[in-house]
């Protein structure tokens, strides 16, 4: 039995020939590109002095003005780096968080897409929208007393802390993006696998939820990257030698006489290294996972 | 509707050891409960803790608090909340809007026929993907009185005659904090609009042209009338979500020049974990979420209209 689904069809559509503009096209093809252009400039030059900075020497990183064209290049800062036990430490932090984050964000919200989604009982209505409001509390108020409750089970200061909070907040997108696919599969499905005689778990497990397999996946790298990402949980709920990179990085450079910007600038490159290659593979269950539950055909 | 027929189908089916004795109410709910085991531990006792602290004086670093009623609330009213207010608006409004207006001129633009926009899209992705504190950091550089390019390219080009402290003077600072947060957010903006252009009827265009309408008329009458239901969305969840904006204030300044920058976020996470003054943390958290929450019911009322 094969089912397709319609994932991100949407998205994946290029753009093609528009026949009904041909009385102005150079017009808005003019316009279209100066438009990509100015804006592409804004986009992309500071991505190009993260790059360059973290390759330039430091006398001529700190030299005014400074070679907007490299005119010598170092690994240094990236051999630096390397030889940094600490920033070690925080990138296995990083690595062990987000993907526990990942794994357990993709189970805790396919079961509850999946109660959403193929359940009719009471009060579903309403924890559906509890769901989806919660993303909405201001972080800052709720770590307050998020810290008083670690502190008082003595969670505090380790991964659990973190792995427990950034689960909970990348739920309502998870759950939202999954309940959108489970909607997709066709009720037959399932009736056909209970009359077959499987219970409601096998079904669960073996018909529908391998059929949303690119959206846990899609789900799984949000979670990744919404914990590879944080700064203020990770910042406050975490011993030293258990911080992630964002408040490591701010340790590490930060507030220093002189901050050591080529260092830093090539510890961001490693730091945004993984979430820009998990994107770039994955882009199109991303894209499609994320406008999904926004737009209506 | 029709996923009750399936769970009748399993109940008939209960016999064979299908349902193991439980409900489909139950069994949804059991699907539930370790997401909602989570939240009640990690959004809903510490949100109604949070909520009651703020009636009380309470530090972060002694145990025991006393009951002061309103008094962290009247303090509040009394000073220190408005500045707050004024900040947070002034980045909520900017920061919103500017990558709006950036996001939908790109998303129209990729969408009028242009070759490559697949492979630009997912280039200009890039500002959005980057981790928010690396974004910190890099405006952080961009913006260095002393050695930052943004001085630099300025002076060449003779727009300035002398180094700006952009981070140091209270207006220019809150500049910086808009800017770097329209850089980060701009593109999530432009994947959002450009579905919605995507799924927009070519018909709609042609027989507009065909009536004679030029392209800012077809814009006006056509593209606006068919985006409203996403920009709407996309705009107000983006102002939801600057209003407690934290990572790019807290890096680039700290709140700072004199409190110019000093939104409800940063302002909660000072008192709180600088300051150690719960009681009064968690009142402005009150205060803060008393506004977020007519922001709230404004977006769930379009989002559930819309999913129904």
């Amino acid at each position: 039995m094969s089912v397709t689904l319609p994932r991100s069809a949407s998205m994946s559509r290029g753009a093609t020939g528009r026949r009904y503009r041909r009385p102005d096209r150079t017009r808005s093809r003019v316009a279209a590109w100066t438009a990509v252009t100015v804006i592409g400039l804004f986009g992309m030059l500071p991505v190009y002095w993260l790059v360059a900075t973290a390759f330039t020497p430091d006398d001529r990183a700190f030299s005014f003005p400074p070679s907007l064209i490299p005119t010598e290049i170092t690994f240094d800062h990236f051999t630096r780096l390397a030889e940094n036990e600490h920033l070690f430490r925080y990138l296995v932090n990083s690595v062990i968080v987000s993907v526990v984050t990942a794994a357990l964000s993709v189970v805790v919200s396919a079961y509850m897409a999946y109660a959403f989604s193929k359940f009719r009982y009471r009060g579903r209505r309403s924890l559906m929208h509890l769901v989806l409001a919660s993303q909405m509390f201001p972080q800052a108020v709720l770590l307050i007393t998020l810290y008083a409750v670690f502190s008082a089970t003595g969670l505090l200061g380790g991964y659990t802390a973190l792995v427990l909070s950034f689960t909970t907040f990348t739920l309502p997108l998870c759950v939202w993006m999954l309940k959108g696919i489970f909607d997709t599969v066709p009720d037959s499905l399932m009736e056909a696998a209970s009359i077959d005689g499987a219970s409601r778990w096998r079904t669960l497990h073996t018909v529908v939820l391998p059929l949303a397999g690119p959206g846990m996946v899609a789900a799984g790298l949000f979670a990744f990257v919404r914990a590879w990402n944080d700064f203020i949980f990770a910042l406050t709920l975490t011993d030293p030698e258990r911080q992630t990179l964002p408040p490591g990085l701010v340790h590490t450079y930060l507030g220093e006489f002189q901050t050591a910007w080529p260092d830093l600038m090539a510890a961001s490159l490693v730091v945004s290294l993984p979430v820009v290659a998990a994107f770039m593979f994955l882009q199109r269950y991303l894209v499609g996972g994320l406008t999904a539950g926004a737009v209506k055909g | 509707m029709s996923a009750v027929n399936t769970a009748d189908a399993a109940d008939a089916r209960r016999a064979a050891g299908a349902g193991r004795g439980l409900s489909n109410g139950q069994f949804a709910w059991l699907l539930m409960l370790p997401g909602l085991a989570l939240f009640a531990a990690i959004i809903v006792y510490p949100l109604v803790s949070a909520l009651a602290t703020g009636f009380f004086e309470q530090s972060l670093v002694r145990p025991g608090r006393t009951f002061v009623g309103l008094a962290n609330f009247a303090d509040l009213l009394g000073g220190d909340f408005w500045p707050v207010l004024r900040n947070t608006l002034v980045f909520t409004v900017g920061a919103t809007v500017a990558p709006f207006v950036i996001g939908y001129a790109l998303a129209l633009a990729l969408n009028s026929g242009i070759r490559a926009s697949g492979f630009l899209r997912g280039i200009f992705l890039f500002p959005w993907v980057i981790p928010g504190v690396v974004v910190s950091f890099l405006w952080l550089w961009i913006f260095n009185a002393n050695y930052g390019v943004l001085n630099a390219v300025l002076l060449k080009l003779g727009l300035i005659e002398a180094s700006v402290s952009w981070l140091g003077e209270p207006t220019m600072a809150m500049i910086a904090v808009i800017v770097t947060k329209t850089w980060a957010s701009f593109p999530w903006m432009m994947v959002m609009l450009l579905a919605g252009l995507q799924t927009m009827p070519k018909e709609l265009h042609e027989a507009a042209s065909v009536d004679g309408a030029g392209a800012i008329r077809r814009f006006r009458s056509v593209t606006v009338p068919h985006m409203k239901g996403i920009a709407g969305i996309v705009f107000l969840l983006e102002f939801i979500w600057n209003f407690q904006h934290f990572d790019t204030i807290y890096v680039l300044t700290g709140g700072g020049p004199a409190g110019a920058t000093k939104t409800f976020a940063v302002a909660v996470y000072d008192t709180a974990f600088k300051g150690f003054d719960l009681g009064h943390a968690t009142a402005l958290g009150g205060l803060w979420m008393l506004l977020l929450l007519v922001l709230v019911a404004v977006y769930l009322r379009r989002e559930t209209k819309e999913n129904a």
